[in-house]
This record gives structure tokens, sequence and C-alpha cells, in this order.
């Protein structure tokens, strides 16, 4: 989603995740998703949630939680600006600061998380992020 | 009105990830409590996005210009789109 945002909103065309095109002399990139300096995999963060977002409302204003994550790429913080450009804004970050999750204000549902939200989900307490997803597809 | 999901994902059914994808959906289907077709794709078979696009985890993907494809156009038509 953010290598999306990056070559088609914002003009980086050349904007790349670490796992695909690799750069050589006839190959140059720009590298909007990078390998985490230390992978989160079998993890959990706390995050906290920015105000007045879609992310705010489905938590019904939370402002801090507990997420499981497991992934080991995630925004360049080179590029974080990025996520506060061309309509996306920053839903969450966590306690380094570096974002976790992304939306867009011009669009109906748009959320992209780096943490698992599924990870936490069960029959009795099904996550908020996927109910919500579940209520926006079915409205 | 029955209405479909589709969930891009090349991980393997046995995968933790693709079985909490999966799993999640379904509780959060059941929660709505209305008919919601949820369909697995992988990323070099995409057709029809249906009315709402998840990106799984998993990468790298089998087609990324195929998954980023379908990004872009869930963005620009305006239907639900999550990326985990």
């Amino acid at each position: 989603m953010l290598v999306e945002h990056a070559r088609t909103l914002l003009g980086i065309h050349a904007a790349s995740h670490a796992e695909y095109d690799h750069a050589d002399a006839d190959n140059p990139r720009v590298e909007v998703v990078s390998l985490l300096a230390c992978a989160l995999t079998e993890s959990q963060i706390e995050i906290s949630i920015t105000p007045h977002t879609l992310l705010a409302e489905i938590h019904a204003g939370e402002t801090r939680r507990v997420e499981r994550t497991h992934c080991s790429y995630g925004l360049s913080p080179d590029f974080s600006h990025i996520a506060s450009q061309a309509g996306m804004r920053v839903s969450a970050i966590d306690d380094t600061g570096e974002v976790r999750a992304v939306e867009r204000a011009d669009h109906p549902f748009y959320l992209g998380t780096l943490y698992q939200p599924q990870r936490t989900s069960s029959p009795k307490r099904p996550h908020p992020l996927w109910v919500a997803f579940a209520r926006a597809v079915t409205a | 009105m029955s209405r479909s999901i589709t969930v891009l994902m090349d991980l393997p059914a046995d995968n933790d990830s693709h079985r909490f994808t999966v799993d999640a959906l379904a509780h959060a289907v059941a929660a709505v409590g209305a008919p919601v077709q949820v369909t697995i794709v992988r990323t070099d078979v995409i057709g029809d996005l249906g009315d709402g696009v998840v990106i799984g985890p998993g990468s790298p993907y089998r087609d990324p210009a195929a998954a980023e494809q379908a990004i872009q156009t869930a963005r620009a038509r305006g239907i639900p789109l999550v990326g985990t």
C-alpha cells in the first residue's frame, strides 16, 4: 500500500519494497519499505492511536492498545513523511515512533497496519478492525 | 444481498498467518451477521476484486505488480481495503 501510494500519488516511480526490485546500475530504486532493524516476528507491540482517525473510531476512542505483529519490514525512516502526504495519514505509531498504521482521509475504508490484528481475534471477541471492515463491505 | 471479500494471499493454508487471517474474517462476518463470501486468491491469479479487498500477509508475493494494481484499483474505486 505504501509503495503504491509512493509510486502513483507521489510520483516516486522508483519506490520499492526491500524484498523486490533489487537495485543495480541500470535499476536504481528508492527503498520506501525496508527491513526493520529488529524484526518483529511473533511479538507484541503497544501502539498509540491518532485521535480523530478511522482507527480511533474503530477502537471507540481508545488511544493505546497492544497488538501482535509478525513482520520484518516497515516504512523506511527516510520516508516516514510520505505517510502524511497525498491523502494518507498516520493512524498509529509504536513506542519508537515508527508508523504502525496508515489510512486515507479520501476513502471510505482504507487501512494498512504493520501489525496483524487477525492474531488477537477470536469468535467471542472478534477484532474491532475486522468487524469494521466487514461492516464497510456490507454497508 | 450477498457481498464478497477477496483476500490476496500466497501463503499456504497451513501457515499461521493464513489461518489467523481467514479465522479473523470469519469472526467478523459472523459478528456482522450479513452474508459475505470470503475468497482467498493468489496474487498471480487475481480476478474480480469483489466488494472488499484484503492484502494478506506473506510477502514477497508471487506477483507483486498485480497486488499493487489491486491496491490501486481498490483505492481509486473506493472499495474497502485492509492490508496487514
